[in-house]
This record gives structure tokens, C-alpha cells and sequence, in this order.
């Protein structure tokens, strides 16, 4: 195995830990069933995807990426299949687009790309859902209940494990050419 | 039109509309129509939580763990409690073995092979919890293998928590009872009271605010009071009667004063669970 397949093979590996830690946060520590309006989302997988997406070149590998996980996580979680296999790729594909604009990533822009992309994801599977009559929910209560505190616990988590997580995804995407 | 398609923007706009639509809509129909979903999604769904196995047994160990510990807090009073019952409950288990004794012969003797308080059950375990908003599903690892069905109730230590969605071979997933849901999520009902009038309705939604069950379709309110014990009432075919959900806790008129609420609090634990078991009713309902 040359190294660039050993990379692939830690980055999935990555993406799919995150996967996982998105269900199990929910049901150990978030699972606040029997009272409250409030519900917390967590969005491990994004946090993944996004710092993948800030040091990926290769645009097909984003969307296959997008589009796989995106997949399992629809049939897994949902039920349902079409909500994050396509918003995943669009926000790879986006933030792909733009991120020319950056210099150099740092935590700053990181953490604005993420909350941008979780606002439009959460937003976007709300759309969709209310389409299909999955929710009855108005927009306000899910900006007041859902969206906000979803965005408040994930930023903060960003913030908290940042320095490690990106550590690990440079690693898992730099290599040297000459070290075979 | 040469010009329209040679813009490839628009174009792939166009096809990535189409493509999440016609996703939504055969997923969704799916679901609420057929029994299973299709097969490539079953084994993808049975491989992800197969591995997924792998990191949720250690986080419910460390789940019960943090449950004994409150347990353990909560000791003394609960001791002192159940001290005041435990004489009662030796007498009703002595009753309820003569009862059922009773009952088999009784039943033998009219040939009747189940009733509706006839079931079976199924223990699984709680692999994770959805991470979506409306959808408030848990996986379990039972699956069609185990001989579980779309729409078989699921219970939790002592009450009912749910209801089975979608079966795969080897994993399923459960709606939890406190999801908002206009289409599934009703279940027959009836209020144990005193007297001999049975009070039938459905619980038919979750009032997330105060943590409470709402029963609707209540034929008379008459009777209800504070601390009466609702049951299914296997009506519908597809529960079987029963099955404990709570204890009422009050009456509300809706906006318009014209039909009651009787909300319930549920009487299992909608949190600290890492096992769930599943009632295979005997009779078979509609199908």
C-alpha cells in the first residue's frame, strides 16, 4: 500500500469515527427526551467533513466523499435518503469553490465556514422535511429550538477540540511527494 | 433551446433538483407503505450498525455505569418506599398466578387459542439515537431474523417507549413515543379506573414543553382523576392489550373548550435505558 492509499484509508476512517460519534453523543449525553423544548444536534460528521474539505484539492474525491457518507447517513439516521446526499456535497463543492479566498486556514475562517455550513445544512434539511410534511414545526420555533441551540453547542465544541482535530486532518491529507 | 442546453450550470441545477426530489419522495413512500425497506438499504443499514456495535456497547456500559451512581443516590428513599409495598406486591403475585391459572383453563375449556392481552417478547439493545430533529429514532440491534415486524410496540422497563418503523435483517429502528408525528405514533388506549366503564381514547401526541403524553378521543371525562393508570387497550389490532403508558396527570379543554386532553406522565424513563423489549402480539391484526 503507497501512501496516498494508507491517507485515504486514515481519512475514511476519520469521517466514519465521526459518524459514529454523532449517534452516540445523542443517546449518552444529549438525550433529552422527557422535558424541554430544546434540542441539540450533535454535528461531529460536519466538523469532520469541513476540515477535510479545507485541505482536499481533488474535487472528485470531495464528492465522493459527500455523496457516500451522505448516503449512509440518510439510510442510518433518517430513513429517509436525499437530505444530507445532497446538501453534503453541495457544501464540499462550495466550500471547495470559495476557499481560494483564504490564504491560509486558520481557526477563525474554519470556524465561520463551519457555522456557515451547519446553518445551511440544518436550514436545508428543515426546508425539505417541511416539504414532505415530515414536521409540522413553524420556521420560528425551529430557529428558537432547534437551530440555535444547535448552533451554539457545536461551535463550542469547534472551538474546544480545534487544535487536535486539525492536527489530525493535516496529517491525514499532507504528505510529502518524495516519501514513499 | 440549443442555447438553454448548452448551459451547463443550469443544467446540472436542474438534475440535482430532480435527483433529491424523486429521492425524497420513493424513500418516504416506501417507508410509510411497505413492510421492509428495499434490500440493498437493509444491508447497508445492518453492516452500519454492525460495526456501529463495536462503539456502543462500551459508551451503554458507561451509560448504566453513570445511571448507578444517581441510583445509588437515590437509595435510601426509594428503599424506605418500596419497603411499604413489597408485603402488597407477594399478595398480587400470589393472585395474578391463581388469576392466569384461572385464565388458561377457562380458555382451554372455550377453545380459544389468544386473545389480545396474549404476547410474546424480544429484548434488544439500544445501539445509538438518531441525530435529527423530528425523526426520533432509536437502533436496536433485532431484526427481522428475530422475527420482528413494522408497527410491534416496544417497551422499556416499565412502559411503553414506542414503536418499530422500519425492520432490517439484523437491525431495526424504533419511534420513540415522544416524536411529533401527524401520520404514526397513535396508540389505543384506555384509563383504568374503579368502576366497570372502561374510558377508551388515543394517545396521539407529546406535549414537549411540559414532558407529558396526550390522550385524545376521550368518549367521557367523567370519571378520570389524578393518578388513574392508562393502558393499551388493544383496539387497532396491532398492540395488544395491556401494556402500561402512564398515569394521568390532568385534564385540559383544547382552545375552543369543545374536546378534552387527558395528559400523561409516561411512565417509563425516556432516557436512562440501554434495553428495549419488543411485544410480539399473538393475534393477528389487520394487515
Amino acid at each position: 500500500m503507497n501512501i496516498k492509499t494508507r491517507k485515504i484509508v486514515g481519512q475514511v476512517v476519520f469521517l466514519i469515527l465521526a459518524f459514529y460519534l454523532d449517534g452516540l453523543m445523542k443517546w449518552a449525553f444529549l438525550n433529552n427526551m422527557n422535558t424541554g423544548d430544546f434540542m441539540i444536534l450533535p454535528q461531529i460528521m460536519l466538523m469532520a467533513i469541513v476540515l477535510i474539505t479545507m485541505r482536499i484539492d481533488n474535487r472528485r474525491q470531495l464528492l465522493a466523499y459527500g455523496i457516500i457518507f451522505g448516503l449512509v447517513y440518510d439510510s442510518y439516521y433518517y430513513g429517509i435518503i436525499g437530505l444530507y446526499t445532497v446538501l453534503l456535497p453541495l457544501i464540499m463543492v462550495g466550500i471547495d469553490h470559495f476557499k481560494f479566498l483564504f490564504v491560509k486556514a486558520n481557526m477563525g475562517y474554519e470556524l465561520s465556514i463551519y457555522f456557515l455550513a451547519l446553518t445551511f445544512l440544518q436550514s436545508g434539511i428543515y426546508v425539505l422535511e417541511r416539504l414532505l410534511q415530515q414536521t409540522n414545526t413553524n420556521v420560528f420555533d425551529f430557529i428558537t429550538y432547534v437551530l440555535g441551540p444547535t448552533l451554539l453547542w457545536n461551535m463550542i465544541l469547534f472551538f474546544v477540540i480545534y487544535v487536535p482535530l486539525a492536527n489530525l486532518s493535516d496529517w491525514l491529507v499532507k504528505y510529502r511527494r518524495d516519501s514513499k | 433551446m440549443q442555447k438553454f442546453f448548452s448551459n451547463k450550470k443550469l443544467i446540472i441545477l436542474m438534475v440535482i433538483l430532480i435527483v433529491t426530489f424523486g429521492l425524497l419522495a420513493v424513500t418516504v413512500n416506501i417507508r410509510d407503505n411497505k413492510e421492509t425497506p428495499p434490500a440493498v438499504q437493509q444491508v447497508g443499514n445492518d453492516v452500519v450498525s454492525v460495526v456501529g456495535g463495536i462503539f456502543a456497547y462500551p459508551t451503554n456500559a458507561v451509560k448504566n455505569a453513570s445511571s448507578e451512581f444517581s441510583d445509588l443516590y437515590n437509595t435510601y428513599t426509594e428503599n424506605k418506599h418500596l419497603k411499604a409495598r413489597i408485603d402488597e406486591l407477594a399478595q398480587n403475585q400470589a393472585k395474578l398466578k391463581v388469576v392466569q391459572d384461572e385464565n388458561k383453563k377457562l380458555k382451554e375449556e372455550l377453545k380459544l387459542n389468544s386473545t389480545l392481552t396474549d404476547y410474546t417478547t424480544v429484548n434488544a439493545s439500544v445501539l445509538s439515537r438518531s441525530s435529527s430533529s423530528w425523526q426520533s429514532y432509536l437502533t436496536i440491534n433485532r431484526g427481522s431474523t428475530s422475527g420482528l415486524k413494522k408497527n410491534m410496540p416496544v417497551m422499556s422497563g416499565n412502559g411503553l417507549i414506542g414503536r418499530i418503523i422500519e425492520v432490517d435483517k439484523i437491525s431495526a429502528k424504533v419511534e420513540l413515543i415522544s416524536t411529533n408525528n401527524e401520520l404514526n405514533d397513535k396508540f389505543a388506549s384506555e384509563i383504568l379506573d374503579s368502576g366497570n366503564n372502561a374510558i377508551t381514547g388515543i394517545v396521539s401526541r407529546y406535549d414537549s414543553a411540559s414532558g407529558k403524553l396526550v390522550m385524545e378521543n376521550v368518549n367521557s371525562t367523567k370519571n378520570i382523576k389524578k393518578g388513574q393508570r392508562i393502558i393499551t387497550s388493544g383496539l387497532g389490532g396491532r398492540t395488544p392489550r395491556g401494556l402500561y403508558i402512564g398515569k394521568v396527570y390532568g385534564i385540559k379543554k383544547d382552545n375552543y373548550g369543545m374536546t378534552n386532553s387527558v395528559y400523561i406522565t409516561p411512565a417509563a424513563e425516556l432516557r436512562n435505558f440501554t434495553v428495549v423489549t419488543i411485544i410480539k402480539s399473538s393475534v393477528s391484526g389487520e394487515e
